[in-house]
Formats: C-alpha cells, sequence, structure tokens
C-alpha cells in the first residue's frame, strides 16, 4: 500500500509540468543563496575572516531598499516599481559596501593576526549591534521588527505578481526576477574576479597573501576591496529577499539569511566561488524538491529547511572540505 | 664595488624572532651595488629569515635594514616590494589555481606593462611559452621555478632577493636556473641564499656564513673554493 502510494507520488512528481516548477523553484532559491554567500565566501578565501555579521548586512539592506521603494515605487507602475528597486539596489550596495569597508578597516583589520576565534566573536558582535540598531530604528518609526514590512511587498510591480504557463508550469515573475539577478551575480563575480585586476589580486591573494604582498600589492587595500564587495553584493541581496514574501523585510531575516549562506558556502567548500555557485544549485533544487515531497505528501512544511541542514550534514561527514574546498584558505 | 660606497642593502645587528626563538642574533652584512652575494651556512642557521626580515615579513626586533640608507623596518612588505626589492622564494610559493600568465601578470607592477613584460619572459624560458595557459600548480619544478624567476625579474627590480633556486631540481635545470641568474646578475643586485656551493660560487661576487643566526665567516667568493676549510667548518652536513 505504502509502496503503491510512493510510486503514485513519483508518477506526479516526474510529470513535466512539475518538474519544470521544481526546477525553477529550485533555480531561483539558488539565485537568492548565490547572492545571500558569494560575499560570504570571497571574504573568507581571501582573509580567513567568517563574517557572522553577513545576516545581518542583508538584513539592513533589506529596509535601506525597502524604505527606497517605499518612497519611490508605493502605489505605482511596473516601470517605477523597476526603477525604484534598480535605484534601491545602487543605493542599498553602495551604502552597505560603505559600511563593509568602514566594518573591516576599524575592526576586522585590528585582529587579522589574532586566532580566529577573535574573528568570529569580533563580527558576531558586529552582528548584535546591527540588529538591535536596526530593531531600534524600526521601533522608533513605528514598524514590527519581528514581522515582514509589508509596505514594500506592497510596491511589487504587477508583473512579478503574475505567473506564466509553461508545461502546466505556474511560473512566477518574481521568481523569474530571482534567476535573472542569481545569474548576474554569478556573472558579475566571475568577470569581476577573471578580467579585472583586483580580481587577479583576490584569487592569488586566496592561496598566498604574504606572496602576494611581496610582490608590491597592498594586499590590505584589497581586504578592503573584498569586504566592501562582499557586504555591497549582501545589501542588494536583501533588497530582492524585501520582495518576497517567503523571506522579507525583518530583523529575523539576519539569521535566516546567514545560516543558509553558511550552508551554501561550507558545502561549496570555504572560500570558493565556483563552489558556492554549485551548492547554491545544490541546495535550492534539494530545497524545492523536498517542500514539494513535504507540502504534497507529509504535510509538514517546516521539514525542507531541515533537509538543507542534513546536505551539511552529509556533507561534513562524506567531504569535510566541501565540493570543491582546499585544505587552507586565506591568510595574513 | 668602489671602497668606500655606500650600500644598497645593509643590514645591522639584525636580531630576528619567530614567537620566542631568537633566530637572529645579531646579523650584519651588506650587499653592494652590482653585486651578487651568497649568504651561505647549513639547514636552520637563518638564511630564510634573513631574507624575510629584510622583507619585513618577518620583523626585526632590533637593529636596522637599510636599502638605499633607508630604514625598511616598521614598513609593510608591498612598501618594501614597491621600493625595488623582488623575493624568489625557497619553495616558489606559486599562486597553483593561477595560470602562468596569470601569475606573472601578478608581479608586474604597472599594468600597462603586462603584454610586453609577458613577450619578454616567453622569449627567455620558451617552456612556459608553451604552457601559457596552464595551471602553475600542474607545472614541473623546472617550470615552477621559471615562473618564480620570471616574477622575480618582471617586477623591475634592483635587488632580488634569491633563495635556494636549485633546490629540489634536477642537474639539467639547475643548469638552466645558474645560467639564468648569471645573465640577471649582470642587470640586477643579486642576494642568494644557495645550498648548491659550486653553483654559489660560481655567480657570486662575495659570500657571507651564517650559523646559530650570526655571520661567522665573509669574503670574495675568488678566496675560496668547494675544498676550502673556510667553508668545509660551517657548511658540511
Amino acid at each position: 500500500m505504502m509502496s503503491l502510494l510512493f510510486v503514485d507520488a513519483l508518477v506526479e512528481f516526474l510529470s513535466p509540468g512539475n518538474v519544470v516548477d521544481v526546477l525553477v523553484r529550485g533555480l531561483a532559491e539558488a539565485g537568492l543563496y548565490v547572492m545571500i554567500a558569494s560575499g560570504l565566501t570571497l571574504v573568507f578565501g581571501l582573509m580567513g575572516v567568517l563574517n557572522f555579521a553577513h545576516g545581518s548586512i542583508t538584513m539592513i539592506g533589506a529596509y535601506l531598499g525597502g524604505l527606497v521603494l517605499v518612497t519611490l515605487a508605493a502605489g505605482g507602475t511596473t516601470v517605477t516599481g523597476l526603477l525604484g528597486f534598480a535605484v534601491a539596489i545602487v543605493i542599498a550596495f553602495g551604502a552597505l559596501a560603505a559600511l563593509g569597508a568602514g566594518i573591516e578597516t576599524q575592526l576586522v583589520r585590528r585582529i587579522y593576526d589574532r586566532p580566529p576565534l577573535y574573528q568570529i566573536l569580533l563580527t558576531f558582535g558586529v552582528a548584535l549591534v546591527l540588529d538591535e540598531f536596526a530593531r531600534i530604528v524600526i521601533l522608533f518609526y513605528g514598524l514590527q521588527p519581528s514581522t515582514v514590512w509589508q509596505a514594500v511587498l506592497g510596491t511589487k510591480p504587477t508583473v512579478l505578481r503574475e505567473s506564466v504557463d509553461v508545461l502546466g508550469a505556474s511560473i512566477g515573475g518574481l521568481e523569474l526576477f530571482q534567476i535573472l539577478f542569481g545569474i548576474l551575480t554569478v556573472a558579475g563575480v566571475h568577470l569581476f574576479l577573471t578580467r579585472t585586476r583586483y580580481g587577479l589580486f583576490i584569487r592569488a591573494g586566496s592561496e598566498d597573501s604574504e606572496m602576494l604582498s611581496a610582490l608590491g600589492v597592498d594586499v590590505r587595500r584589497v581586504f578592503t576591496v573584498v569586504f566592501a564587495l562582499g557586504t555591497g553584493i549582501a545589501g542588494a541581496a536583501g533588497v530582492l529577499l524585501a520582495w518576497d514574501p517567503a523571506w522579507g523585510a525583518s530583523v529575523p531575516l539576519a539569521a535566516e539569511t546567514l545560516l543558509p549562506a553558511f550552508v551554501v558556502v561550507i558545502v561549496g567548500g570555504l572560500g570558493t566561488f565556483r563552489g558556492t555557485v554549485v551548492a547554491a544549485l545544490l541546495v535550492g533544487f534539494v530545497d524545492s524538491t523536498m517542500t514539494w515531497w513535504f507540502q504534497n505528501y507529509i504535510n509538514f512544511t517546516g521539514l525542507p529547511e531541515m533537509m538543507v541542514f542534513l546536505v551539511l550534514v552529509i556533507m561534513l561527514i562524506v567531504k569535510p572540505q566541501g565540493l570543491y574546498g582546499v585544505s587552507e584558505v586565506g591568510g595574513h | 664595488m668602489s671602497e668606500g660606497e655606500s650600500p644598497l642593502l645593509e643590514l645591522e645587528n639584525v636580531h630576528s624572532y619567530y614567537g620566542d626563538s631568537h633566530i637572529l642574533e645579531g646579523v650584519d652584512l651588506e650587499v653592494h651595488e652590482g653585486e651578487v652575494v651568497a649568504l651561505m651556512g647549513r639547514n636552520g642557521v637563518g638564511k630564510t629569515t634573513t631574507i624575510r626580515s629584510v622583507l619585513q615579513l618577518t620583523q626585526p626586533r632590533d637593529g636596522a635594514v637599510r636599502y638605499r640608507g633607508e630604514d625598511l623596518v616598521g614598513l609593510d612588505t608591498n612598501e618594501v616590494a614597491e621600493r625595488g626589492i623582488g623575493w624568489i622564494p625557497e619553495d616558489r610559493r606559486m599562486f597553483s589555481q593561477l595560470t602562468v600568465t596569470e601569475n606573472i601578470r601578478a608581479a608586474v607592477p604597472e599594468a600597462a606593462a603586462v603584454d610586453e613584460k609577458l613577450d619578454l619572459v616567453f622569449e627567455t624560458f620558451p617552456a612556459l611559452d608553451e604552457r601559457q595557459n596552464a595551471r602553475a600548480g600542474a607545472l614541473s619544478g623546472g617550470q615552477q621555478q621559471m615562473v618564480a624567476i620570471a616574477r622575480g625579474l618582471v617586477g623591475e627590480n634592483d635587488l632580488l632577493l634569491i633563495d635556494e633556486p636549485s633546490e629540489g631540481l634536477a642537474p639539467k635545470i639547475v643548469e638552466t636556473v645558474a645560467n639564468t641568474l648569471a645573465e640577471t646578475a649582470a642587470e640586477t643586485t643579486i642576494l642568494l641564499v644557495e645550498q648548491n656551493l659550486p653553483l654559489a660560487l660560481d655567480v657570486a661576487d662575495r659570500f657571507y656564513i651564517l650559523d646559530h643566526g650570526a655571520v661567522v665567516d665573509s669574503g670574495a667568493t675568488a678566496d675560496v673554493d668547494t675544498d676550502s676549510e673556510r667553508l668545509r667548518r660551517y657548511l658540511s652536513a
């Protein structure tokens, strides 16, 4: 009886419409994960710093972007919505890159020569400060810090609320938008790493920063650029999340994004961008697949997230260095 | 070198440590413009630490490291390199995931000069020309040493610190390295750490011998040969 039920479920799961649906949802999740995790992996790869404030940066990006969207795009058309979004992305990227540069030069730089525990404690402390700062500001303006900022969700243009039918699957505009931004992030970071002089220094410094400095490269400046780039991308990711009802702008978004970002970075292999992209796809597809199974046959929607962490556990047991990880990264 | 001329590089009473271990116990040495100076000694006497102390990778706790009269102690390593001091390290220190071309690009100070420098390198090392886009980590030891030397050469340095360039290489490759060093020495001042005594004596004008973190002998290489008692006393295993 159970096996027949399983076969029925499998047949339904493998129907063309459902496969497309799961694939698109998985790609959309992967797009978000890659945006959330890229900065974390770049910073760890070059500097050996696990930035526990990364999720808080994303959360502030969501609120900052939300503020721009509520100001520019509330009740507007698709054009004003998308233009507002573009402005929000630029402002969130710029502001949080500047904040990241400040955090690196004023705080993190002082403890490079200390054991990793100091970096963890410091960035965790920065996360607490940022979260509390956000909570105070949000309460001051009469918003609920623990629930999603609904006004921002309301600025989402109609085109992103609609769905298109592909092989019987209903594909949401927002999902396509998230896939687009995932692709843009991967392409942008890849081009930056492979086609620019700073990208060359970042890849070289990720292997041996001491040798790089002996070639006359100011590695500290490269560290600052990478930290700023990482926090900038995290901030931009926040803007994208502010339009997604499954995430939304709220203070707990900091922890909600930090955990999957760590999963993606560890599964991919600490410090490798290629690993992060592949792991984001893996985690995205696991998430969308298990969501379908749990929603349709087990009727318990909390478990798919657990499956993502199960991927992490399996990876840590089978290949602790991750998919593309090396034994040692970073250095000062 | 001419008498009375101020040295290009001067170490005066340099004391360096790794943690609590006192490695350099007052090193004094000079390298004059146009010279090749060999720094010799058994394993663990402080040769590499001397090089690292010049580069400020290991910051001396006492003493002075002067380059063109300026004390380098306290500068960042990239600032030392910017003054024209290049390093060809003992274990080559390849960026193993980067290609041969990328390894060399990273060492060229002016982005505009990259193409010209790459042409020069591939002319000097035809073996690298064929492997321009290979990952440096996939090269043979000899090819990696060529990349390491190329990185030192494209840096427009006035002084090269070369650490054990022949270590672990086949005799035929050592010969290539020796020829390259001889050609480089015609244009650049070199402080050379080398355990291969014939190579060191062949290339260098003067030598210093280190023992227990201090200079115990020095002189012109013309005054000694590989069987000299002066050398055997400190260099034999």
